[in-house]
């Protein structure tokens, strides 16, 4: 039970310092003999203090950095007591106390800032802003003395910026030991270069990239070898140079998304990313005929108008031709809108019925402008079959052919 | 009497330090074991008293494991570095072991020759070169090799009853106890037991003629004659087995092992899985198999009959699953906990004196008369040249078992990595390495950096590792599911463990890295892939730990090494008097017993003689059905399997020779065909299981339908291929596949695209980088998110874009919480999203909420989150409000866009289509994204869908989804209040970029669908590079 004995104890100092007998005491006259309460940082300070004995208290002096006991040097019934550096280096308000056995007596004085700039420390943030005089970068700047203290209120800064063919200045004035400034954007996007200025000191410079604003709507086109549905060919589609609505191009990188929607309502999308302003993207060929309407968008931002393409349908009719057995299905030749042979890779699609059935659906590309199917006994055993071949979105259905 | 040194034994000791002590220079590093102890010396050689581990686990204790071997290792690593210790250390096995079982022959037989080929033969027995050169265990080795030594000394104290004996095996006893936990407790049970029961039957032996007047009566007199020095013996060691290793009993006891146990080799069936059959019964039994017979006839005579329970009992156990006696003798808990391995290697170390005594008989004894008068010396001769060639070829399949079949990735130069983890403050961050084996371990002995993986499983504390059956999170590959879904926790959720960088020596886990939201920063010069994520805290300077008090510390660090130092002061004395021959010495009271081998019984070699007929015939057999199982053509099914095998291994060239030779494919153009194909499939899959059904049959021609499993890093994959095989001359072949013969249109073309550079800091320096240098973090909108309920998941959903002006990674965190603000989930988004995005890019995403994100069930978290989890009871635990923070930092990797959505067609449930690759890149996974909307175009869930094949440039790639199942899905909370962009709030930062955002802007362009639940999709695009040029 610790606390209970410290009550105890507690209880029994109070009754003992009952019986306290107040001492005898001697006229005790130490007096404060130096007037000046000011100081600039950086010079030396001392307290003198008259005396009429021989005794030299310490004098407690503490700043806002931290305390310290000093000891003086008595000198003719005069004590001085010399503060040392770190307290005179240091701006702001010294308190100190000099306690005898008996009393004591205390005061305090003020270190004043030089007006001398020896380092300035500049912030600057965020080094990205937008163009349209809504966004702005704030510049701030700490000017010190020497001696790393902070400069008197209100001294002048000078905040200096260029920007495309203009080149600013504005003045600033230090308060609680910063001074700050909110730089806007202008109209138009850019590269700003900052600095600043106190008593003849001079910041290193900062870069602010000053991007172009949201996007707004624009136009888009499409360039294409030839207009037919070979499957086989790309389109390219381009927008107009996207600007904001300061008329800044865009920054480089920008989100295009270009979506399709064809002749069955299905939608299909291709998406670009901008290069000074204009984004492309590419898509393949449709194998079939089809109509394409076509709209760009940057999300939630803007969007262009509609264009519609068309493609022609290339593959008009092809010949089914079976053999061996009939279980090879010959399809082809492929042949597109010169008469030449379609190029490889068309995709041919063979269903296989039974009994009105399907039962497999087997997917070849063509090569040299044919495609065959072998159909084996192993697989399908005798008998009779229907079978529909698509391809090019044409479909041929072959009606009960019989495998042996 | 004058003593002769022991020629055998010499020999043996030169023999085993040649053989053995230049061998371990080639096997050690690479075994399972070694590099782990290395570690922990490295700990040791560190701060010898300090037990906390801050590198592995977040932090463990070595007071996990005794710590003899490891401080040894650490002492020795003073002088000479860590790998000359821990050689020494091992070269100090070799003698303690071979010293061992001489000694321990010697009590047995009393005859100093056959203890000599004892000690001899020991020196190939394949149990011993199996733990040292292939499991690496240390520590095993000196604890049983000690304790081998104890014995004689216990011996003599039992029978002589001299202190002095007490002294010295107790010395030893302690020594065994600080190197090896588990040998000195089950030593108790199958060494000294039976030594004790040996050493009353030598007592009432000495009181009757021959042994077989011992009755039974007479054993118990001798019993309880003897009493008092088994007990105090007992008791003195169980102080010691307690005291000695005092601080790791307490850690078991604060610690439990309550883990999911760990798959082990040995609790297999080892006739159903024949590989753990080989490392676990027939390579440590090796020759000592073909003596079964002699060693239980001996064994189970009455002088041995305890051993002979004993041998028996470890036979049985070291059989693992084969049969269900192990685990019904030692109860669930020990059969999960246990490795079965170390009672067949206590057996066949119990045999050694046997083998020995065997050999002595058939080289010089009465075996060799009877052979030679009943056989002829030519068959004795050709008998022994077959056995020593048994016992060679052991020796030399077990020494090359790590050549044919690694266990262990190749080498790893671990400079590089060091290296780069010392420079620029990476080691502020945990790593985890990925395909580096038990190389991870030798990794973490040589860096200070920490990882949240490690390699001593029993240590393991993180509930995201001790609930699931894997050891490492480094080699999750091959623990199948739960392997990989402990990694995707870990990587989906890394700033929760200060998890930056990774380094990846295997290409397998690149793509869940990637859709992760990892990035590849770059590979080092040993090949080794380094991954990081950003938005990841560095580790707090003050990590918590569970101390442990001052004493024991102390007594952790000074016990094992006191426990050696009192063995040698102890037994020093006996060893000069014996290597020196000083003075002459009373000879030990059991070789008073040796057996006089006159007659060798004629019905032990009979048995003998049909038991290796039998192990031959078994073997013949066992060969030829694994040839059956193994021969590739001689059926369709092993065909195929043998096909989908070679595949799976990447030996095209194999794979080609199954190819149907008629079809004249040649094997370039069949290695060019494969090597054009890449993708989830046939890049990162490795094949789980796979079923094959003959449908349709002639003689010569199958279709088979081919159904596999396939594991890959994003999810399981079910494949079903047709087939069709030919019958050629017997032999079965495939039919090669088709091609898919689409064309490019161009040969040559451009594409131009924005590229990124992020400097990072601009001046070389140590210092923090300059305030200017720091990049503004691109500012996110997150467009808009809610959470809803789908088929019993919770999870948030919603659409975020970058709004920027520069290339932005996106991490987004949803937190979930109750009416009363509690806080129920925490998870981010793994990949249900975009995590690159362009300026003005948006995405789909949604954030699960999985297993150990459920902080109400951390005492039993499920494999998956459990809808069934919120009763009604619980209500007031049912997810109610979220919070969601969205990260964007620069990024200017993996940008890759130019995928295109070419064609579209919805039958029924399923949506066709095919994607283009426009760009330069070859796409190797292409992942689409599927958002579902409601009639009024409000987002309500959103799916993916991983293409198995990559796309290359300029071509076209199908892909197959199926519409979700019927189910509402209900919208739970829709406030969009507590979202957080960059720590800012979402609609004041929006506000100012997007002042007037159009909203549902692209809500024409959704895909219609005919769907009772949804009406429209919409599809997006995410790209996996898996090799940018």
């Amino acid at each position: 039970m610790p606390n209970k004995f410290t009550y105890l104890f507690l209880l029994g100092l109070i009754l003992l310092s009952s019986f306290a007998v107040k001492q005898q005491n001697e006229e005790y006259n130490i007096k404060l003999i130096t007037p000046q309460t000011q100081y600039e940082v950086g010079n030396p300070i001392s307290l003198k203090f008259s005396t009429s004995n021989s005794d030299k208290p310490l004098l407690y002096c503490s700043n806002s950095f931290g305390s310290t006991l000093i000891s003086g040097v008595l000198n003719s019934n005069t004590l001085e007591y010399t503060l040392p550096e770190h307290i005179t280096k240091k701006i702001g308000v010294v308190n100190w106390i000099l306690t005898d056995k008996t009393t004591s007596i205390k005061g305090s004085f003020n270190i004043k800032p030089k007006a001398e700039v020896a380092t300035m420390e500049t912030y600057i943030g965020p080094p990205s802003i937008e163009a349209g005089e809504t966004d702005y970068t704030m510049l701030v700047v700490i000017p010190t003395d020497s001696l790393d203290n902070p400069v008197p209120t209100n001294t002048l800064v000078t905040e200096k910026h260029q920007f495309l063919d203009s080149e600013d200045t504005n003045a600033i004035y230090t308060n609680n030991l910063i001074a700050f400034r909110n730089i806007y954007s202008k109209k138009e996007s850019g590269r700003m270069l900052v600095s600043s200025e106190s008593l003849g000191i001079n910041s290193k410079e900062f870069t602010i990239n000053v991007a172009a604003a949201i996007p707004t709507d624009f136009t888009i086109s499409a360039i294409r070898p030839h207009d037919y549905a070979d499957g086989n060919q790309v389109t390219t589609f381009s927008t107009s140079i996207i600007k904001d609505k300061q008329n800044n191009v865009v920054s480089d990188g920008t989100f295009v998304t270009f979506y399709i929607t064809n002749k069955n309502q299905n939608i299909l999308k291709t998406t670009g990313t901008t290069i000074d302003g204009i984004a492309q993207a590419k898509i393949i060929h449709p194998d079939y005929e089809d109509t394409w309407r076509i709209k760009a968008y940057v999300d939630g931002m803007s969007e262009s108008d509609n264009i519609t393409l068309t493609y022609k349908q290339v593959i008009e009719d092809f010949d089914v031709l079976f053999s061996n057995k009939n279980r090879t299905i010959t399809v082809g030749p492929l042949q597109s809108f010169m008469g030449q042979m379609i190029p490889d890779g068309l995709h041919v699609t063979l269903n296989i019925y039974r009994d009105h059935v399907l039962i497999d659906s087997i997917i070849k590309t063509s090569f040299n402008g044919y495609v065959n199917f072998n159909l084996k006994p192993a697989m399908y055993q005798n008998g009779a079959y229907n079978f529909s071949i698509e391809t090019a979105g044409k479909t041929k259905k072959i009606n009960t052919k019989t495998l042996w | 009497m004058k003593e002769t040194s022991n020629k055998y034994l010499i020999s043996a000791l030169l023999l085993g330090l040649a053989f053995h002590g230049s061998a371990i220079f080639f096997t050690l590093e690479t075994t399972y074991d070694a590099l782990i102890h290395l570690f922990f010396a490295d700990h040791y050689a560190n701060s010898w008293f300090e037990p906390w581990n801050y590198e592995w686990y977040t932090g463990f204790t070595v007071q996990s494991y005794p710590p003899l071997v490891h401080q040894s290792i650490g002492l020795l690593s003073l002088i000479g570095g860590l790998k000359f210790g821990m050689f020494s250390v091992a070269l100090i096995a070799i003698v303690l072991f071979i010293t061992g079982t001489y000694r321990f022959s010697l009590m047995m037989t009393g005859n100093k020759t056959v203890a000599g080929y004892a000690s001899l033969l020991a020196v190939f027995s394949s149990s011993f070169v199996e733990t040292l050169h292939i499991f690496g265990q240390l520590p095993s080795i000196i604890g049983v090799s000690v304790l081998m030594h104890a014995l004689p000394e216990i011996y003599l104290w039992l029978k002589t009853g001299r202190k002095w004996y007490l002294a010295t095996s107790l010395s030893l006893i302690a020594v065994t106890v600080t190197s090896h936990h588990v040998t000195p407790i089950f030593g108790m049970i199958f060494f000294i037991f039976p030594l004790i029961g040996m050493v009353i039957m030598d007592v009432s032996r000495e009181q009757v003629s021959s042994i077989k007047d011992v009755t039974f009566k007479l054993f118990l007199n001798s019993f309880f004659k003897l009493f008092k020095r088994i007990v105090s013996f007992g008791m003195l060691s169980l102080v010691l087995i307690i005291g000695c290793i005092f601080p790791y009993w307490l850690n078991s006891k604060a610690n439990p092992i309550t883990q999911v146990p760990i798959p082990h080799g040995s609790r297999d069936n080892f006739l159903e899985i024949t590989s753990s059959g080989l490392v676990f019964f027939l390579i440590p039994w090796g020759i000592l198999l073909v003596l079964l017979p002699y060693i239980f006839y001996r064994y189970y005579s009455k002088r041995y009959l305890f051993f002979g329970l004993s041998v028996t009992i470890c036979t049985i156990l070291g059989t693992g699953g084969t049969t269900p006696i192990p685990l019904k003798m030692l109860g669930e808990t020990a059969f999960n906990i246990l490795t079965l391995d170390r009672f067949t290697l206590w057996a066949s170390i119990l045999s050694i004196p046997l083998l020995g005594e065997f050999a002595y008989r058939f080289v010089e004894g009465d075996l060799k008369t009877l052979i030679q008068k009943k056989f002829g010396a030519v068959y004795h001769r050709i008998t022994g040249g077959l056995l020593a060639g048994l016992v060679v070829f052991m020796v030399v399949f077990t020494m090359s078992l790590n050549y044919f079949r690694p266990s262990q990735p190749q080498k790893i130069k671990m400079l590089p990595i060091v290296n780069f983890l010392n420079q620029d403050d990476h080691d502020k961050w945990r790593f985890l390495t990925l395909g580096f084996g038990d190389q991870m371990a030798w990794l973490s002995a040589q860096t200070n950096a920490l990882t949240v993986d490690g390699n001593y499983h029993s240590a393991r504390r993180l509930p995201e590792l001790t609930t699931r059956p894997i050891e490492r999170l480094e080699n999750s590959k091959f623990k199948g599911v739960a392997g990989i879904g402990s990694l995707q926790q870990f990587l989906t959720t890394p700033e929760k463990y200060n998890l930056k960088y990774i380094f990846s020596n295997d290409k397998f886990y690149d793509p869940i890295l990637y859709f992760c939201g990892w990035q590849r920063l770059r590979q080092l010069e040993n090949g080794i892939m380094v991954w990081e994520r950003l938005n990841i805290p560095p580790v707090s300077s003050i990590l918590p730990k569970e101390d442990v008090a001052t004493w024991l510390k102390i007594m952790w660090g000074v016990i094992p090494f006191l426990t050696v130092l009192v063995a040698f002061v102890l037994n020093i004395q006996m060893l000069w008097v014996n290597m020196l021959k000083t003075r002459v010495k009373p000879l030990p009271d059991f070789l008073k017993y040796s057996v006089s081998y006159t007659k060798f019984n004629r019905h032990v070699l009979r048995v003998t003689h049909i038991w290796s007929l039998f192990l031959a015939i078994v073997v013949f057999y066992g060969v030829y059905v694994f040839y059956l199982k193994n021969d590739s053509q001689r059926s369709p099914e092993n065909a195929i399997i043998a096909y989908y095998d070679a595949l799976d291994f990447k030996e095209f060239e194999k794979a080609h020779s199954l190819i149907d030779p008629q079809s004249k494919l040649p094997i370039a153009q069949y290695m060019l065909e494969i090597s054009v194909t890449d993708g989830l499939l046939s890049s990162y899959a490795k094949m789980d299981a796979i079923k094959t059904e003959i449908t349709k049959h002639n003689d010569s021609t199958v279709s088979a339908k081919v159904t596999s499993q396939w594991i890959t890093p994003l999810e399981k994959i079910e494949k079903v291929d047709y087939k069709t095989l030919s019958k050629r001359n017997k032999k079965w072949y495939l039919q090669p596949d088709e091609l898919n013969n689409d064309l490019p249109p161009d040969q040559l073309y451009s594409a131009n695209a924005t590229k990124y550079f992020n400097q990072g800091r601009r001046r070389i320096t140590t210092e923090q980088t300059h305030h200017e240098d720091i990049l503004k973090q691109p500012v996110l909108e997150v467009v808009s998110a809610k959470l809803v309920q789908y088929n019993g998941h919770y999870a948030i959903i919603g659409e975020v874009q970058n709004i920027d002006n520069v290339p932005a990674d996106v991490i987004l965190k949803g937190t979930l919480y109750n009416d009363a603000n509690k806080q129920l989930a925490t998870y981010n988004a793994k990949y249900h999203m975009k995590h690159k995005l362009m300026p003005k890019e948006l995405s789909s995403f949604r954030i699960n909420f999985e297993g150990i994100a459920w902080s109400k069930t951390q005492d039993s978290i499920p494999d998956t989150f459990n809808p069934d989890e919120f009763t009604p009871v619980e209500f007031e635990e049912q997810p109610t409000k979220f919070n969601l923070q969205a990260a964007g930092n620069v990024s200017g990797s993996d940008l890759y866009k130019s995928v295109v959505l070419s064609a579209m067609n919805i039958k029924d449930e399923t949506i066709s289509g095919n994607l283009f690759n426009s760009g330069i890149q070859e796409i190797t996974i292409p992942q689409l994204l599927i958002s579902y909307y409601d009639e009024h175009k409000n987002m309500l869930w959103v799916d993916h869908l991983f293409v198995k094949a990559g796309i290359r440039q300029q071509r076209k790639q199908d892909f197959k989804y199926e519409i979700l199942n019927h189910g509402k899905v209900k919208i739970i909370n829709e406030d969009m209040s507590n979202i957080f962009v960059n720590g800012l709030p979402n609609d004041a930062i929006a506000g100012k970029i997007v002042p007037n955002r159009i909203e549902n802007h692209s809500e024409t362009q959704l895909q219609k669908i005919d769907h009772p639940d949804f009406s429209y999709i919409k599809i997006e695009i995410n790209t996996y590079i898996g090799n940018p040029n």
